[in-house]
C-alpha cells in the first residue's frame, strides 16, 4: 500500500520532469543533427551542425570568450563577496534581521527589473555611478557602452544579487560545530585563527556547492545581453545563451541553435566534472578521515 | 529533523502545487489555441471540412499585430467596425507586445500562426520565398483594390509574385525644433526636395546650431566638444540613417548584381566616414552612446538637446501630441540625389489560412484610411495611390495639425517622387547579414575604425552570407 502511494504521489513530478525536460532535451539533441530552419523542411545532417560551430563559426568562438571572461570574473568576486556578507550577518549584533532583509532584497526583484535599474546607474551622462565619480573627481566611465569596460560592469552588476548565495553561506556557518570554535578559544587561538582554521575547511561543502551553481548560472547568463546591450557594442557581451537565442528566434536556426546549446551542456557538464575531480583535495566533509 | 507525520503533509502539498501548475499551464495552452487559429490539423480537419460545407458559414480569423497604445486603440477599433460590418466574419485580434519576430517564428515552428498579421520587411520576404504567405496576384481579379497601392509598397519574392504590402508608408525625413532656427536666425530646412542642402550646407547649419555651455560654436576660438549643451542634430546607427544617404550617393549594401558587398565601395564609405565626421570632427551631433541614452526624439528637439533629427514620418503622432514644441518638418540632405527610403513592416496573409478571401477582405479593410485614424493622427501613411495623387484624397488625411504645410512638399512629394525602398528590404538572408554588419558599424560609430577600415573588415564576414535580392516588381 504505501509503495502504491508513493508512486502516485511522485507521479505530477515525474509527468513534470519528463514532459517538460526529458522530451525536450531529446528532441534538441534530434534538431542539432538537422539543417531546420523556422517553416522549412528539415533535413537529417549528422553532425553538420557541430562542425561548423566548432571550426568556421568566429561568432561562436567571441560568445565563448564573452562568456568565460565573464564567468571568471564574476563567479570569484561573487562568491568572495557573498562569502563576506555572509560572515558578517553570522556576527551576533543588533538589527541584524534588518540587515538580513536588506542584503536579500535585491534577489527578490525580478532579473529584469533590476536590470533596467541597472541601465539607469549606468547612463553615461545622468547615471549615479557617474555622479559619484564625478564628485570624487574621478574620470567618468563609458560602462556597459563601451567595448573595454562592458563586462566589468556587469560584472559589478551581478555582485548585486548575490542574496541567495548568502543565504546558503549563512546556512553553512550556522552548521559549523560551537565546540570546534570553543577548542581554539581554549588553546588562546585568535580570531583570525578560529576563522583560518574552522570556519574555511568547515565551510568547504558550501563553497563547492556554491561555486558548481555559479559557474553553471554564469555560463547561462542572459538578461542583461537581452535586455542591456543586444550583446553590443561589437558583440563584446554576446553572452553564449543570447547568441543561442538569436540564433533561434532571429536568425530562425532552429537546428544551428541546439547544437550551439548541446555544445554549452558538454563545455558546463566537463566544467562541473573537472571541479568534482579536484573537489576531492580541498573539500572537507565532517567525519570524513581526509 | 522531519518527522514521517510532517513529511506526508508535505507530500500532500507538493501534489496539490504540482496539479495547480499542471492545470494552470494546461489552461493557458487551450486559451492559446483557442485565440490563434488552428491550421488544418489532422484531428480537426475532418470536423472543419463538415463545417464549412453548411451554407451559412461563419467564419472566424485571427489578426496579429504589434504597435503602442495608440495602435492598439486605432485597430480596435476598426476591427469593431469590420466586426459589424461583415456579419459572417468575425476578427480576433491579438496584440502583441514586446519581441513581436520571436513571436511570430514560435507560432510558425509550432503550426499556430493567425490568418492576417503584421511582419516585419525580412521575415515577409523569407516566408514569401518560402511559399507561406498568399499570394496577392491570384487575387488581382476578385480584389482589384489590391493593385491600387504605390509601386514601391509591394514586396515581391519572384517577378509580379506580390507576398505582401506595408501596412503604412513610412519614410525618413528631418525634424527640427522652429525656435531654435528662428532664434539663431538661421533659415528653415528646405521642404522642397529639388532644393535639398547638399552636405556641406547642411554641416554649416548644424555647427551654427550646436552650442557649448559658454554658447561657443564648434570651430570658434575656445570651443568644448567635451560640454556641449546644444547639437546641430542627432541621428541612429541603422539602416534608417545610413540607408537613405547611401540611396543618395548612388551607393548599395550589395552592388547593381546583388551579389557581391559593395559597402567598401568609395560612394558607401563616404557616407559612413561623413556620418563619423559629424560626431568627432566637426562635433555637432552626439555620439552614440550619448545618443542612445537620450529620450524621445521629440523629447530632444523640445527640451533643446538636439535641433534636428532624422527619424520617419511615424513620429508625426509623438510631435503633434508634445503641445510645448514648435515643430517643422523638412526634406533629408543630400549627396548626390534628393533620395530617402521607405521603412515600414507590411501586413500578410498567411497560406495557412482556411479562408483566404475573408482574410483579403480584412486585408483591405483593416488599412483603409476611411476606417482606421491612424492616417490623420500622423502615425502612418496611406498605401494607395489616389492618397498622393488627387487633390480630395489628400486632404482627407493630411488637413489636420498633424500635417504642417510644409508636409506638402517634405511628405507627399517627397514620398511620391524620391522614396524607394530600404536596400535592406530587398536583400535575402538580411537577419543573418544585419546581425554581422551592426557590429562592425559599431567600430565606425565609436570611432575605433575609420569607415574604409571597418568596411573593408566587414567584407570577408558578410559576403558569405550575401545570397542575392528580390525583385522590384
Amino acid at each position: 500500500m504505501e509503495r502504491k502511494w508513493g508512486i502516485l504521489l511522485a507521479l505530477p513530478a515525474m509527468i513534470g520532469l519528463v514532459m517538460f525536460t526529458v522530451v525536450p532535451v531529446i528532441a534538441s539533441f534530434f534538431f542539432s543533427i538537422t539543417d531546420w530552419r523556422i517553416g522549412n523542411e528539415m533535413t537529417v545532417i549528422g553532425f553538420d551542425n557541430y562542425k561548423t560551430i566548432l571550426t568556421n563559426d568566429p561568432t561562436f568562438t567571441k560568445s565563448l570568450y564573452v562568456t568565460t571572461y565573464y564567468s571568471l570574473f564574476s563567479v570569484p568576486i561573487c562568491l568572495a563577496i557573498a562569502f563576506m556578507i555572509a560572515f558578517l550577518l553570522n556576527q551576533k549584533v543588533r538589527g541584524l534581521s534588518v540587515f538580513r532583509t536588506i542584503f536579500y532584497l535585491p534577489t527578490i526583484v525580478p532579473s529584469i527589473a533590476s536590470t533596467m535599474l541597472w541601465l539607469w546607474l549606468f547612463n553615461p551622462d545622468f547615471g549615479l555611478l557617474n555622479s559619484i565619480l564625478e564628485s570624487l573627481g574621478l574620470p567618468e566611465s563609458r560602462w556597459i557602452y563601451d567595448e573595454a569596460t562592458a563586462i566589468p560592469s556587469i560584472v559589478l552588476m551581478s555582485t548585486w544579487s548575490v542574496g541567495n548565495t548568502v543565504i546558503i553561506f549563512l546556512a553553512g556557518l550556522q552548521a559549523v560545530p560551537a565546540h570546534l570554535y570553543e577548542a581554539v578559544e581554549v588553546d588562546g587561538g585568535s580570531a583570525w585563527r578560529k576563522f583560518y582554521h574552522i570556519t574555511i575547511p568547515s565551510m568547504t561543502p558550501t563553497i563547492f556547492f556554491n561555486l558548481v551553481m555559479m559557474i553553471i548560472g554564469s555560463f547561462q547568463a542572459f538578461n542583461q545581453a537581452y535586455v542591456m546591450t543586444q550583446g553590443g557594442p561589437n558583440n563584446s557581451t554576446l553572452f553564449y545563451v543570447y547568441y543561442l537565442f538569436r540564433t533561434a528566434f532571429t536568425e530562425t536556426k532552429i537546428g544551428y541553435a541546439s547544437a550551439l546549446a548541446w555544445i554549452l551542456f558538454v563545455i558546463v557538464m566537463t566544467l562541473t566534472f573537472i571541479i568534482f575531480q579536484t573537489s576531492k583535495k580541498w573539500v572537507h566533509y565532517e567525519g570524513s578521515n581526509k | 529533523m522531519l518527522n514521517l507525520h510532517k513529511q506526508r503533509w508535505l507530500a500532500v502539498l507538493m501534489v496539490f502545487v504540482l496539479v495547480g501548475i499542471t492545470a494552470c499551464s494546461s489552461g493557458n495552452k487551450g486559451g492559446n489555441e483557442a485565440s490563434s487559429s488552428k491550421p488544418p490539423s489532422e484531428a480537426s480537419g475532418s470536423k472543419l471540412v463538415e463545417e464549412s460545407a453548411a451554407p451559412a458559414e461563419h467564419v472566424n480569423l485571427t489578426f496579429m499585430y504589434w504597435g503602442s497604445n495608440d495602435e492598439k486603440k486605432a485597430m480596435e477599433k476598426m476591427i469593431d467596425s469590420f466586426n459589424e460590418s461583415h456579419p459572417n466574419i468575425t476578427v480576433k485580434g491579438e496584440h502583441v507586445p514586446g519581441d513581436y519576430n520571436t513571436k511570430m517564428n514560435t507560432l510558425m515552428a509550432a503550426n499556430q500562426l493567425p490568418d492576417v498579421a503584421y511582419l516585419g520587411d525580412a521575415l515577409t520576404n523569407k516566408w514569401g520565398s518560402e511559399g507561406k504567405l498568399l499570394d496577392f496576384s491570384q487575387y488581382y481579379g476578385d480584389y482589384p483594390e489590391l493593385q491600387n497601392k504605390l509601386k514601391a509598397s509591394y514586396l515581391y519574392t519572384e517577378p509580379g509574385k506580390a507576398v505582401a504590402n506595408f501596412t503604412a508608408l513610412e519614410v525618413m525625413v528631418l525634424y527640427y525644433n522652429k525656435e531654435i532656427f528662428e532664434e539663431a536666425g538661421v533659415p528653415l530646412p528646405p521642404s522642397d526636395p529639388t532644393k535639398a542642402w547638399n552636405w556641406d550646407e547642411f554641416v554649416t547649419v548644424a555647427k551654427q546650431l550646436t552650442k557649448d555651455k559658454n554658447g561657443k560654436h564648434p570651430g570658434e576660438e575656445g570651443f568644448q566638444e567635451k560640454s556641449i549643451d546644444q547639437y546641430g542634430f542627432s541621428f541612429g546607427s541603422d539602416r534608417g540613417t545610413y540607408g537613405p544617404l547611401l540611396e543618395s550617393n548612388g551607393a548599395g549594401i550589395l552592388d547593381e548584381s546583388g551579389t557581391k558587398y559593395a559597402l567598401n565601395s568609395p560612394e558607401s564609405v563616404e557616407v559612413f566616414q561623413k556620418l563619423q565626421d559629424l560626431i568627432y570632427t566637426h562635433h555637432v551631433s552626439p555620439d552614440l552612446i550619448q545618443q542612445q541614452n537620450m529620450p524621445d526624439n521629440h523629447v530632444r528637439l523640445q527640451t533643446r538637446k538636439v535641433a534636428m533629427v532624422l527619424d520617419g514620418t511615424w513620429a508625426l503622432l509623438d510631435l503633434t501630441n508634445n503641445k510645448k514644441l514648435k515643430w517643422g518638418i523638412g526634406v533629408l540632405p543630400k549627396l548626390k540625389e534628393p533620395k530617402t527610403v521607405i521603412l515600414a513592416g507590411t501586413t500578410v496573409v498567411f497560406n495557412s489560412t482556411k479562408h483566404p478571401k475573408e482574410a483579403l477582405e480584412f486585408y483591405l479593410y483593416h488599412n483603409n484610411p476611411e476606417q482606421v485614424d491612424l492616417y490623420k493622427t500622423g502615425l502612418w501613411m496611406p498605401t494607395e495611390d489616389k492618397y498622393y495623387s488627387e487633390e480630395e484624397a489628400i486632404k482627407s488625411w493630411t488637413d489636420n495639425e498633424a500635417h504642417p504645410a510644409e508636409f506638402r512638399q517634405a511628405g507627399i512629394d517627397y514620398t511620391k517622387g524620391y522614396a524607394v525602398k530600404s536596400p535592406s528590404t530587398a536583400i535575402k538572408n538580411w537577419p543573418e547579414i544585419n546581425s554581422k554588419l551592426a557590429p562592425g558599424l559599431d567600430l565606425i560609430w565609436t570611432n575605433k575604425k575609420s569607415a574604409q577600415e571597418a568596411l573593408d573588415e566587414l567584407e570577408s564576414q558578410i559576403q558569405p552570407l550575401v545570397q542575392g535580392v528580390y525583385p522590384n516588381e
